[in-house]
């Protein structure tokens, strides 16, 4: 890998590496002596590492030493280049030097045992003295690195010595490797081996260094930082992580910054698509399957198409014309900036099929002295990864649809009751204006409870003319051409509608919902078009087909192997629907309201199949959820809408996309039909590699998706992405995307409840994770013996965290009664569709602490940044004197300390809290004063990151349980709750997990 | 004699045609690999076929059954369980929604039945053509009978 990257270095990116130039010197001589020692045999080569890592207990350059020589002789080259990890491992280690030492070394003597399985005891007398000296020691030792060369070959002796000085004698392994809490039972043999020739060399290392003076535990682990810190700095690319079960968990690496897109590809393919569109788990692609199979993540895209780009940046659209547009005539592949023009630019070659195409006419031009075609930079498509064709007949199999809404609205008593069905008729009124597409949208609506409601709204007629059918099992359409309208031309009779529809069914008492029919009766209407249904369904489907049973609430089908039925359809009429919708363009979004269960399993298989959402409102009440589907609802009818659209990926040879995951239909192997998709949906495909052997240096991805724009244009959006291929593992990991990664393992989880327990699917996540870290430790800690440690690379050190954050989200969290079945059914549908920064954002909230910035009467909007630091997600963050905001892209849940100061709630709520008022009615609006604007203003910043849902701001007093406990405590993902572990003890446990088969 | 005639030559021509159903199946399932027949067709073509296979399947080891050929019969019986237990458990049909993902499996399954209906075609073959000789040679026998009193 090393000779394909040297570039590695380059991408450090971030100016932190500076503190360390030293490093690199430092490391030159061990090059000298690294080869050295390999040259020697293999023999001699195990002795070097143990050396190496002698010395890092007792001396730090010796640490260093040792990461080096491991190194080289492994990968003589490659080492240099991962200094990305540094960065993070020297703001860790900084922060966790002060604070580790002290825990460890009370605790180092319990806890470092029970890893090392080793007897540090004795030692520990001279515990309080290692952390400090260790700190201290950090500078000089790097002074002496340079002389370390001329003992690199002593090392391993001195270590040995120094060990068994400490009091290891019994225990040979331990003299070798040093650190005491490292062993894992795959080093002891091979350590036990190369013994014998340390103890010779022991008295030059005592004698040399100073090191004795912390024999003890402390300097041990002390070294052990350093050593990693070296290592690190030497860009093996690993992280210290915990070990200690005293670690701090302050030292825990936390996504504060929120997703992070991968900017080194970008710097090495600039003609890349942004990575908003397209997100790759590894920005290296393994050229072997052997080398695929050592990568235990998935190996995957993540693909955004519509991805909302900021000003300026917008996909231009490119219209060829006559000429049609150019397209490989093999691999169909459209032009792309990484085809090359050949033979004075009469022809193309295909960058994923390399062959040889004809340049037409229209498009020809010549080329200039570098190749380059003279009109290159006007034409996007060969200059931009994204851009959008528009397409010509060709590409239609019928006239492009009109943009087309329907409405299935529940009048049932319940919906009219929690005001859901007036919210929805102003909603709907108030969008009417701003539905893509006018003039030529399309609109009708049908309203259920035991019967069936059609609307005839002609424009001729001046009220809409309501026609019941009652006759449940053999559903007709009474009137086939003017159910579904022109918008433009009977607005008024819609408007008049839409006025009385609340008032309609006012005084309605009918609890009965034939939704099964409704839906067969809105399928027949809208067959002809296509289009988007919309469903607003309150109650439980309980007359005519599709009728639903109660089954969430049974406990006891938990941790059985029933327990996964519950959250697939039961009635297969659902999935028969929803295959017979996308067959027809028909995208559907499910708004669920109920208090009570509603089988959101069943409901939301048809927004699976067709492309749509679930939103879902547990007890909806008008006064508080309100605000929320207003703007939820005016989103999904006004938000840009391709229509009638179809996806497909296309990738170089020898690689192949085999599964996909999100919402959609697969209407051929590769071919996702999406009958309505928009901005906020995200599909994930896992790649498999079909040759054993890739031989070509690059592989090109290129995502086209043809849709028909709501102006009635038949369009490709076409994205194109260049990945290398790499040889060595590491590169992998060093490439890794956590954000696509986290994707990838959310949906493969839900997937898995579905068939599985959701026991079984948080413990495949867990164990993919362990197998993937254990192959990284593999990778580096075997030679430079750090046993102990836990290290990853640095692209990926939130996985950890986001793993945790995974198991305990809504969907996997716990068992029956953590969560309710409707809410994780929802909450597992809203996640498959999910972009990567919404679900990390839903996955490590912000918890933000906002009194100071309120009461600090100078401070403006602009300067919330200063005040605002993301906390940790524990209830440690939380100071009873704070007013705090949890924000997860959902919803916000202020939190209200007990000893926060009086007036600020008085402005804010307008109640005082001590008179203990049930903060779950209290709604925030704004009031006249300063502090309530400053956060109105706060609150409308936080919601313009995340435009895609309505945060509601749910209010909480501390204390107030048990709405406490379930809004805010079972989200603190850092503390243990939900039966589950914190963060700390995850941590130790994938650590424990790692090494037990290492 | 004639009964057991009847009883082979009908099992014969139930064997084709559960071979000819499943090779229809599978035929059904490459093309959808190869992206000749969408989902719809797919599916709604298998899904049509699949209970007159149950059917005949347990027909046949019916009339095993009550024919008392047991060593035929406890070879088919495990399979007619198998398809009541499907029926039984809704899942008979394929789901034109997984029908991608679960395009292997579906594939493999019918490859195993296909198997199996072929090693049951030979033996009905085998019985076929063992009872159809003796008959003749019986009728050989009974016509020298006849011509030596």
């Amino acid at each position: 890998m090393a000779s394909e990257r040297p570039g590695p270095p380059t991408y450090l990116g971030k100016p932190t590496i500076s503190p360390f130039p030293a490093a690199p010197q430092t490391t030159m001589p061990f090059l000298s002596s690294g080869p050295v020692v390999g040259s020697e045999g293999t023999g001699y080569r195990a002795n070097t590492p143990s050396g190496s890592n002698g010395p890092p207990m007792s001396s730090p350059p010796s640490t260093y030493a040792s990461p080096n020589v491991g190194v080289h002789q492994r990968f003589p080259s490659q080492q240099y280049p991962a200094p990305v990890q540094q960065i993070s491992n020297l703001r860790g280690p900084p922060a966790g030097q002060p604070v580790l030492p002290p825990p460890v070394l009370p605790s180092a003597q319990q806890v470092l045992p029970p890893p090392g399985s080793f007897r540090p005891q004795p030692q520990i007398p001279s515990m309080p003295m290692g952390s400090p000296p260790q700190s201290a020691n950090l500078q000089p030792p790097r002074g002496i690195v340079p002389s370390s060369p001329l003992e690199s070959s002593f090392s391993a002796p001195r270590s040995a010595l120094q060990s068994s000085l400490h009091g290891y004698p019994s225990n040979q392994a331990n003299l070798v490797s040093q650190v005491p809490p490292m062993q894992s039972p795959s080093f002891l043999a091979p350590q036990g081996g190369y013994v014998p020739p340390p103890p010779l060399a022991a008295p030059v290392g005592l004698s040399s260094r100073e090191q004795m003076q912390h024999p003890g535990v402390g300097p041990p682990v002390g070294a052990m930082q350093n050593l990693v810190e070296e290592f690190q700095s030497l860009s093996v690319g690993s992280v210290p992580g915990s070990i200690d079960p005293g670690l701090d968990p302050k030292a825990l690496p936390r996504p504060f910054e929120g997703d992070l897109m991968p900017n080194s590809i970008a710097k090495m393919y600039p003609l890349n698509c942004h990575s908003r569109y397209l997100r790759l788990t590894t920005n290296a692609i393994p050229n072997s399957q052997s080398l695929l199979s050592r990568w235990h993540f998935p190996l995957a895209a993540v693909i955004h198409p519509l991805a909302e780009a900021p000003d300026g940046e917008e996909v231009p659209i490119v219209n060829f014309g006559p000429t049609g547009i150019i397209r490989c005539r093999r691999c169909r592949t459209y032009v792309n900036p990484y085809i090359t023009f050949t033979d004075g630019g009469r022809k193309w070659r295909c960058n994923i099929c390399s062959l040889l195409n004809d340049v037409p006419g229209e498009y020809f031009a010549h080329l200039d002295a570098t190749g380059r075609r003279i009109d290159n930079d006007q034409r996007p498509e060969l200059t931009k990864g994204s851009v959008e064709f528009v397409a010509p007949t060709e590409y239609m199999v019928r006239p492009p649809m009109p943009p087309l809404y329907f409405f299935l609205i529940d009048v049932s008593v319940s919906a009219v009751r929690s005001g859901m069905l007036e919210v929805v008729a102003k909603t709907i009124k108030s969008s009417l204006d701003e539905l893509p597409g006018f003039p030529r949208t399309q609109i009708g609506f049908l309203t259920f409870d035991s019967t069936l409601h059609f609307y005839n709204m002609k424009s001729s007629l001046s009220q809409p003319q309501m026609m019941v059918v009652s006759d449940l099992d053999d559903i007709f359409v009474p009137l086939p051409d003017d159910l579904l309208v022109n918008l433009s031309e009977s607005r008024h009779v819609v408007d008049a509608f839409l006025d009385s529809l609340p008032s309609m069914f006012q005084e309605n008492l009918n609890v009965e919902s034939a939704f099964g029919p409704a839906l067969k009766a809105a399928f027949m209407v809208m067959s002809q078009l296509g289009g988007k249904l919309l469903i607003f369904q309150s109650t439980l489907p309980s007359l005519g087909i599709g009728r639903l049973k109660l089954r969430g609430d049974d406990p006891r089908a938990y941790g059985t192997d029933k327990e996964h039925a519950l959250r697939i359809p039961e009635d297969p009429l659902y999935k028969q629907m929803a295959a017979d919708f996308s067959k027809y363009q028909i995208g559907v979004n499910v708004y669920a309201f109920s208090d009570k269960y509603t089988d959101i399993a069943s409901l939301g298989t048809l927004a699976k199949y067709t492309g749509g959402q679930v939103c879902y409102y547990p007890g909806f009440q008008s006064s508080i959820h309100g605000e929320k589907l207003k703007y939820e609802l005016a989103r999904d009818l006004t938000r840009e809408t391709a229509w009638e659209a179809v996806m497909r990926i296309r990738c170089g040879k020898g690689v192949r996309f085999t599964t996909y995951h999100g919402h959609f239909m697969l209407r051929s192997t590769d071919l996702l039909a999406l009958p309505a998709v928009d901005c906020d949906k995200a599909f994930a495909m896992q790649l498999s590699l079909e040759d054993t052997l890739l031989t070509t240096q690059t592989v090109y991805f290129q995502v086209a998706l043809l849709y028909t724009s709501s102006s009635g244009e038949r369009r490709i959006r076409v994205h194109t992405a260049a990945a290398p291929v790499v040889t060595d593992l590491g590169e992998m990991y060093r490439q890794a995307d956590t954000g696509a990664i986290v994707s990838l393992f959310s949906r493969l989880a839900i997937e898995r409840t579905l068939s599985y327990k959701l026991e079984d699917a948080r413990n495949s996540i867990q164990q993919r994770i362990v197998k993937a870290l254990r192959e990284y430790r593999n990778l580096y800690a075997v030679q430079h013996r750090l046993g102990g440690r836990m290290i990853y690379p640095g692209s990926l050190q939130f996985l950890l965290l986001y793993g945790l954050a995974l198991c305990k989200s809504i969907p996997l969290r716990g068992g029956f009664a953590d969560v309710q079945l409707d809410e994780r059914c929802a909450a597992g549908y809203t996640m498959m569709t999910l972009p990567i920064a919404g679900l990390l954002k839903l996955l490590y909230p912000r918890l933000i602490r906002i009194d100071e910035y309120l009461q600090n009467a100078s401070a403006k909007i602009d300067d919330f940044g200063k005040f605002s630091k993301s906390l940790p997600l524990t209830m440690q963050s939380l100071d009873s004197r704070g007013l705090y905001i949890y924000d997860d892209g959902f919803r916000f849940i202020m939190w209200f300390g007990k000893m926060l100061s009086s007036d600020i709630a008085v402005n804010l709520l307008g109640v005082d809290l001590s008179t203990f008022p049930d903060l779950s009615k209290v709604s925030l609006c704004e009031l006249d004063n300063e502090m309530s604007r400053k956060l109105m203003a706060i609150l409308k910043r936080f919601r313009a990151s995340n435009p895609s849902y309505y945060q509601l701001p749910q209010l909480l007093r501390q204390g107030e349980q048990p709405r406490e406990a379930f809004l805010l405590f079972a989200n603190l993902l850092e503390d243990q709750n939900c039966g589950t572990c914190g963060y700390v003890d995850w941590m130790l446990q994938i650590h424990r997990q790692i090494q037990q088969s290492a | 004699m004639a009964w057991e005639l009847l009883l082979w030559l009908i099992s014969f021509f139930v064997s084709i045609a559960l071979l000819a159903l499943v090779i229809y199946q599978l035929i059904c399932l490459s093309d959808l690999e190869f992206d000749a027949l969408n989902p719809y067709d797919t599916s709604s073509r298998i899904n049509l076929v699949v209970i007159p296979e149950f059917v005949m399947q347990g027909a046949l080891c019916t009339l095993f059954l009550l024919t008392w050929h047991w060593f035929l019969f406890l070879i088919t019986v495990p399979v007619t369980f198998y398809h009541v237990r499907l029926y039984l458990r809704r899942k008979h049909l394929l789901d034109v929604t997984e029908i991608f993902r679960l395009v292997n499996e579906e594939k493999k399954y019918r490859m195993v039945k296909l198997g199996f209906y072929l090693v049951l075609f030979f033996i009905v073959i085998y019985r076929l053509v063992v009872v159809a000789v003796t008959l003749l040679i019986d009728e050989d026998v009974d016509m020298h009978e006849s011509y030596t009193f």
